[in-house]
């Protein structure tokens, strides 16, 4: 196999098969490198991808394509032209194509739909792709490559799911059935894609279907009438057949039956498969219908049956505020006989007698009650009448005590009765003093768990005092003042029972109050409670009728039996029933779970629904209760609503509250009958209320339309899960907390976490790894702040799979109450765009590699770019990039300067090098390389990870593609640079001379950049005799056209001067010289030979603009003497030639038009600009000068033309070199001598300058070179119009005069600074450097 | 190479002694300028006139010679030299005429 094909093997293979020769592209020895690059890249991508090359645009494919996209049609597209390959589709990707073929601008299309031939038939698919422009060896646009992602299957189920979604956002619950099927059609009508056309039929009373709503088709299309139920496929015939959103209509229809109630018929989109997906989206678009339906049916049921109820209950009511009174009398006639029945039946059988043991417990209880209410009503109406008679109060007290004893006992608790004798009987009414003592001491064990309780009796001031005290539960503060209050029961308070009717204390209050007493409470919490009764003695205080003589005392009367009873049903021994369920079992038998703290009741219910087939558990109060239904969801819950422990209200809190139970149906049942209780109860969630008593028919019937209506329900909930479950987005519910509480099967999919470990807790087990992806990390908690703040939106992060495999997510959230808890839930999903993202993440970091190579200057620039482009993109600590020549001498380019050859892991690069070019290798956390080709060797780039970014499969094939390209660049950028090198070699050749003789400054601006040359230049000449020529001329035009003139004519202006050193005559040689050049005609030139000793200049100026002078006074003339046409202008004609003598330190400016022309202004405008310049500058050092006349005269944008200027200053510097010895300074005195002369200044002042210039010098000779021999001395003078500079280096270290040195060295510095204005001493290290300035008279 | 310098020892018209010095004076010959000094200056106590008219240069080596014999010492000079001595404090010790 040819080894551009070596990536893939099988595609490769495919590939290698093809005749090439017969294509455009010939054999692929003969490919192009960047054919062969792209190829390979191509081949070594997982992403699906396709290629087009060459005039025909030649077909390439990757595996992932040919797999995704290409189908049937592999292998017979390879090698084709794309057009034939995509023909049926060409009508939208040819232009496209074309498009990025003439612009080299990438296209981005997002879900095209496309109808592809693949699969045998014409198909509905859609797609996500990319096609970037390919580029051959010399940059040239050759092709495009195709990076697709299909999304088929994504857009599809988008739209049926929002199908769905609209099916169910039905905003109103109750619905006749007409507007049910009214709704789903409008919804159906929707998506004519899915569903070209539906039928609804549903079946009449004679079972006759009938058509009751279409969508997409006439409801008297002759097809409506061809479907009589069944189920399956249906094959569609005959004409006229609507076609939904397509040009042709169905072939088939699915027949899906609508439960018991008719059947749904829909039309199937031809350009579809019917696989599991498309059937599961009909058959669930049916059950949503069939739900509809069958919930408006039963609501109508429902309504029926609530007015039935509601009339019921008012009967009820009227019933119960009537009876309380007639209770007596009922209940004496079973009391009597039952008692009768219990002795005689003594020796019936076991069970027989544990029944009327039931009847006898329940039977005093109730009259208990009922004698309470009546003493109560009659106490309140004031119609207690009490027979007061003296009674030992501690003996009888004692008495009523003891026949709790052994109750108090059997519950564990002390017992202490202390009853001393009173002095004097105390008068009481007897009966109402027993039901004090004996509801007190009820009170007392019910409360009391720990400890004992004690009774006891004293004399106090003019009171009988007697205590009940006990160590129960207390009472706490807030409750205290409303403990006597009638009705009153504290809430939550632990206790044996619930039982009890709230009166017991309210009474004792009462009756106390009758015998003028007090009765007060003393309880702290968790302590226990004392109650404590005063009773006066004596009769004073009673009225007389009411008081009687004491009787005979009797034994306890029957008042304690009640008392006692009760109490007994309170502690252990309480056997559990524990029968086994009647045979009777029915279809709708049902798990109950009966909560009741009352043992009687619990046992009858269990007895009464285990009767009707049910399965009933028995527990004895909520906390129970709630264990039970959470081992277990039982199919109902029947609970009492007063329990000890935990109430039935907080029961169904609890179960609301947790998801898992929060469907479980809960029937209350209550003893407290009244408006606001039930209503209390349907608030907290209670699916059914009954009070008590109720009958056992009508228990019965609530717990069947209970577990009937929960059956309904959840059947709901199951199509509720099946929806959710056929989404194919990744569906979740979060919990206020955050914490992931719901999750469907597409979640576990695509992130691995399955629903067997919820609730999933934040931070979710999917987030990046903070320690190895601190950024990854970052981002997550920030969009998790955003799901948990916000009420909704979404949002785009990374996440790990469960088996550690990074994927990108994009997330949409809504924050809903749930219906069932109330709580407030946010509910989500996550799409996988794992490939989008990569997709999305390559464009963007191709474009941004394509930037950086684009912008280069050079190769190195390139590359230093492109590094810091992928140390960014990754994020890496650094990336280096290592070059090895032909030797194999590593040449390094690193992101980070401080990386050398020696600290790179070498083993690792070197075997990168060897390895085939552009394949990846890399590891999660180890870092990653590539190999590719450099101009000038192979070439490894090494990417050193951070801990903030690991590198994953992802990135590999992204680093390959990017390595692709950059090599690409890097020869490109190579091939301009060897261009520009020329360049550049060429331009400094010809632009000017290399070394300036002393006094001049030039600068030279061209008017094209990059270009360092144009038309213009400037030139100086060193003549034989000392003289200098100096030009300055502008050929026609500006760029690299007039610079190859130039050249030409700088050189033979060079030459003819050298040969004969007079301006008109080298400008007359000129002429005949550019005669013969194309492009030299018209150039203009000024041509001068300056005699550096005296100022005397010759010039002839070939019509260029004049040269300006400035005097030392500030007097300024133009050059423009001597002037002539421009080069080449009748060329034999003679030029005429001028003098003009420099005065000492004049200023002299020559320039090219380019300095002082303007838009609509005259030349003379630019030149008085110039003027102004130079006239100003005069003072100014020559170099400096120069800067600044650029600078203030270029226009606002800069120059636009090519600009040559040259500055010289009469005389120029005087620059000397001599040997640090005392024998040099009087030759060196004669030179400074005779260039203060040249420079015009006076003699005095030329004195002085020569005693500080020989004292500096004197001093660099004997303190800079005390030491050492051949030293060398540099003596530098410059001259402005009013100013002169001296310059004196020595190359030794000069000494601050000591004490004891020569005194006359001091005398020399300050000679210096008497004679000079400015003298500045540097000494350093390499030498020391006088500095002296003095102002001169102008 | 020393510097040109023409030393010459007289006596002016009243039998001063007079040292004429012409040419330039500076570290390189400035020994030689000293050692004519103490030649000329007379052992009688009288002062010695030094005759700088003819000096093109003199720097501060030849002034420390000078300095050295500045109360033995008359000093003539021109008008090149006048700012010199005057600067460097010598006019203030010893009689400077210009001519």
């Amino acid at each position: 196999m040819n080894d551009v094909f070596a990536a893939d093997a099988e595609v490769g293979r495919d590939l290698d098969a093809v005749d090439w020769e017969a294509t455009p592209l010939g054999p692929p020895e003969g490919w192009p490198q960047s054919l062969r690059t792209a190829v390979s890249i191509l081949l070594s991508s997982r992403f699906s991808m396709w290629m087009a090359w060459g005039p025909e645009l030649t077909f390439f494919c990757n595996a992932a394509y040919r797999r995704d996209t290409l189908g049937e049609k592999y292998p017979w597209a390879l090698g084709r032209p794309a057009r034939e390959v995509w023909a049926e589709i060409w009508n939208d990707i040819g232009p496209r194509i074309q498009n990025v073929l003439d612009t080299g601008q990438a296209t981005w299309d997002q879900s095209l739909l496309l109808f592809l031939e693949r699969s045998g038939y014409s198909e509905e698919s859609y797609h996500t792709f990319s096609y970037s422009p390919l580029r051959d060896d010399d940059g040239t646009l050759v092709g495009m490559l195709c990076v697709v992602s299909e999304e088929t299957d994504r857009v599809i189920a988008e739209r049926r799911m929002a199908t769905l979604r609209d099916l169910g956002s039905d905003p109103s619950v109750i619905r006749t059935e007409r507007e049910t099927l009214t709704f789903a059609a409008r919804q159906l009508e929707k998506n004519r894609r899915d569903l070209p056309f539906t039928l609804t039929y549903l079946y009449d009373e004679d079972g006759r279907p009938r058509l009751r709503s279409s969508t997409g088709i006439a409801a008297d299309h002759p097809l409506t009438a061809t479907f009589d139920g069944g189920e399956g496929l249906v094959a569609l015939a005959g004409p006229d057949l609507p076609t939904g959103a397509w040009p042709e209509p169905p072939r088939q229809a699915l027949v899906v039956p609508l439960a018991a109630d008719g059947f749904f018929v829909a039309g199937l989109n031809r350009y579809r498969p019917l696989n599991d997906s498309y059937r599961g989206f009909v058959e669930l678009t049916a059950a949503h219908v069939a739900a509809g339906v069958a919930s408006a049916r039963s609501y109508q049921a429902q309504e029926r049956r609530a007015e039935e109820l509601a009339e019921l209950d008012r009967a009820k009511t009227m019933f119960f505020s009537n009876i309380s009174h007639e209770f007596r009398t009922p209940l004496t006639l079973i009391m009597g006989p039952l008692d009768e029945l219990r002795t005689r039946l003594d020796g019936a059988g076991q069970e027989i007698r544990d029944e009327l043991e039931v009847m006898h417990r329940n039977g005093l209880r109730l009259g208990k009650l009922v004698n309470a209410l009546l003493d109560f009503s009659r106490l309140e109406a004031g119609r207690m009448q009490a027979r007061y008679e003296p009674v030992d109060l501690a003996a009888t007290t004692a008495e009523l005590a003891s026949v709790f004893r052994s109750a108090v006992e059997r519950a564990g608790l002390t017992f202490d009765v202390d009853c001393p004798p009173l002095p004097e009987p105390v008068l009481v009414d007897r009966g109402m003093w027993e039901k004090v003592v004996l509801n007190l001491l009820s009170n007392a064990l019910k409360f009391t768990f720990d400890g004992g309780i004690r009774v006891a009796v004293r004399a106090g001031d003019g009171f009988a005092v007697v205590t009940v005290a006990d160590s129960g539960i207390g009472v706490s503060a807030e409750e205290m003042p409303r403990l006597f209050e009638r009705f009153h029961r504290i809430g939550d308070a632990r206790s044996r029972s619930n039982e009890g009717s709230g009166i017991g204390l309210a009474m004792v209050k009462e009756l106390v109050g009758l015998h003028h007493g007090t009765v007060t409470a003393d309880s702290t919490p968790g302590t226990g409670t004392t109650f404590t009764i005063r009773l006066p003695f004596g009769a004073a205080h009673l009225p007389a009728d009411a008081v009687v003589p004491a009787r005979e005392a009797t034994t306890v009367s029957a008042t304690a039996e009640p008392f006692l009873a009760e109490a007994a049903r309170w502690l252990p021994g309480d056997t559990p029933i524990d029968a086994p369920p009647p045979a009777r079992l029915a279809g709708n038998a049902a798990d109950v779970l009966v909560a009741d703290d009352n043992a009687d009741m619990r046992d009858y219910l269990t007895r009464l629904l285990r009767s009707a087939g049910h399965r009933v558990t028995a527990v004895a109060d909520g906390r129970q209760a709630l264990d039970a239904v959470r081992a277990q969801p039982p199919d109902l819950v029947v609970s009492d609503v007063m329990m000890p422990w935990m109430t039935g209200l907080e029961l169904l809190g609890e179960l609301r509250r947790d998801s898992r139970t929060a469907g479980v149906p809960v029937l209350l049942l209550s003893a407290r009958a009244g408006e606001e209780a039930s209503i209390e109860g349907l608030e907290a969630g209670a699916d059914d209320y009954l009070f008590k008593p109720f009958s056992a028919a009508e228990l019965l019937a609530r717990v069947r339309a209970n577990v009937e209506l929960a059956r309904l329900r959840n059947r709901h909930a199951r199509w509720r899960t099946a929806l959710v479950d056929s989404l194919q987005e990744a569906f979740f519910v979060c919990d206020e907390d955050g914490a992931v509480i719901e999750i469907n099967a597409a979640f576990t999919d695509m992130i691995g976490f399955g629903p067997e470990d919820l609730p999933y807790a934040p931070v979710h087990p999917w987030w990046p790894d903070q320690s190895t992806d601190a950024e990854a990390y970052a981002q997550v908690q920030e969009a998790f702040e955003l799901l948990m703040q916000r009420r909704q939106g979404d949002y785009t992060i990374p996440v790990r799979h469960r088996d550690g495999h990074q994927l990108w997510v994009a997330a949409a959230f809504n924050h809903v109450r749930d219906p069932d808890s109330g709580r407030r839930v946010i509910v989500g999903t996550f799409r996988d765009v794992t490939d989008e993202h990569y997709a999305i993440q390559r464009e963007t970091a191709l474009a941004s590699l394509s930037l950086r190579l684009s912008d280069a200057e050079d190769l190195g620039d390139a590359l230093g770019g492109a590094l810091d482009e992928l140390r960014g993109l990754w994020q890496a600590s650094y990336v280096v990039a290592v070059v090895f020549d032909s030797v194999g001498k590593p040449a390094l380019t690193a992101t980070d300067p401080s990386v050398t050859w020696a600290n790179l892991p070498q083993e690792r690069l070197l075997a990168l090098r060897d390895r085939p070019a552009l394949t990846p290798l890399g590891e999660r956390d180890g870092g990653a390389g590539i190999t590719l080709e450099h101009p000038q060797g192979t070439m490894v780039v090494w990417i050193e990870p951070s801990a903030r970014r690991p590198f994953t499969e992802q990135d590999r094939t992204l680093l390959a593609l990017l390595a692709g390209h950059l090599g690409q660049g890097l020869r490109r950028v190579h091939r301009i640079d060897q261009q520009r090198e020329t360049a550049l070699a060429l331009q400094r050749a010809i632009l000017g001379p290399a070394q300036l003789p002393a006094g001049f400054a030039v600068r030279y601006e061209p008017a094209t950049r990059p270009l360092k040359v144009g038309g213009d230049w400037y030139d100086t000449i060193p003549l034989p005799d000392g003289k200098i020529g100096i030009v300055v001329g502008d050929c026609v035009g500006h760029g690299l056209q007039a610079a190859t003139v130039m050249g030409q004519l700088r050189s033979a202006c060079r030459a003819v001067l050298l040969q004969d050193p007079s301006p008109a005559r080298a400008l007359a040689a000129l002429d005949r010289f550019a005669a013969l050049l194309p492009g030299a005609s018209c150039a203009t030139v000024f041509c001068g030979v300056l005699d550096p000793g005296n100022g005397q200049l010759r010039y002839s100026a070939a019509g260029h603009p004049p040269p300006i002078v400035a005097l030392a006074d500030g007097a300024t003339h133009l050059l423009d003497q001597g002037r002539g046409r421009p080069i080449a202008i009748r060329p034999d004609d003679p030029r005429d030639e001028a003098t003009y003598e420099l005065p000492p330190r004049t200023t002299l400016l020559l320039y090219t038009d380019g300095l002082v022309e303007r838009r609509r202004q005259p030349l003379t405008a630019g030149i008085d600009e110039a003027v102004t310049a130079v006239r100003l500058g005069r003072r100014t050092p020559i170099e400096d000068l120069a800067t600044e006349v650029m600078a203030s005269l270029a226009p606002t944008g800069g120059y636009d033309d090519d600009v040559a200027l040259l500055l010289y200053r009469q005389p120029g510097p005087l620059e000397l070199e001599f040997p640090a010895e005392s024998t040099r300074l009087a030759p060196v005195r004669t030179a400074l001598r005779g260039w203060l002369e040249r420079c015009g200044v006076d003699p005095v002042i030329a004195q002085n300058v020569l005693v500080a210039a020989g004292e500096a010098c004197a001093n660099a000779i004997e303190h800079g070179h005390r030491d050492l021999t051949g030293g060398l001395i540099r003596l530098r003078a410059a001259v402005t119009a009013d100013a002169l500079r001296l310059i004196v280096t020595d190359s030794g270290r000069w000494r601050s005069p000591q004490p004891g040195d020569n005194p006359h060295r001091g005398r020399g510095i300050m000679l210096m600074r008497a004679f000079m204005g400015e003298v500045t001493i540097t000494t350093g290290n390499a030498g020391t450097i006088i500095e002296m300035q003095t102002e001169i008279a102008s | 190479m020393t510097t040109a310098l023409t030393l010459t020892t007289g006596q002016d018209p009243d039998g001063v002694a007079v040292l004429t010095a012409a040419g330039e004076i500076d570290m390189s010959n400035a020994e030689t300028f000293a050692a004519a000094l103490v030649e000329a200056v007379p052992p009688s106590g009288r002062p010695l006139v030094v005759d700088l008219t003819a000096v093109e240069y003199l720097d501060s080596a030849g002034l420390a010679a000078l300095f050295h014999h500045a109360e033995r010492i008359e000093v003539v000079t021109g008008p090149l030299l006048s700012p010199l001595l005057t600067i460097s404090g010598l006019a203030d010790l010893t009689t400077v005429r210009t001519r």
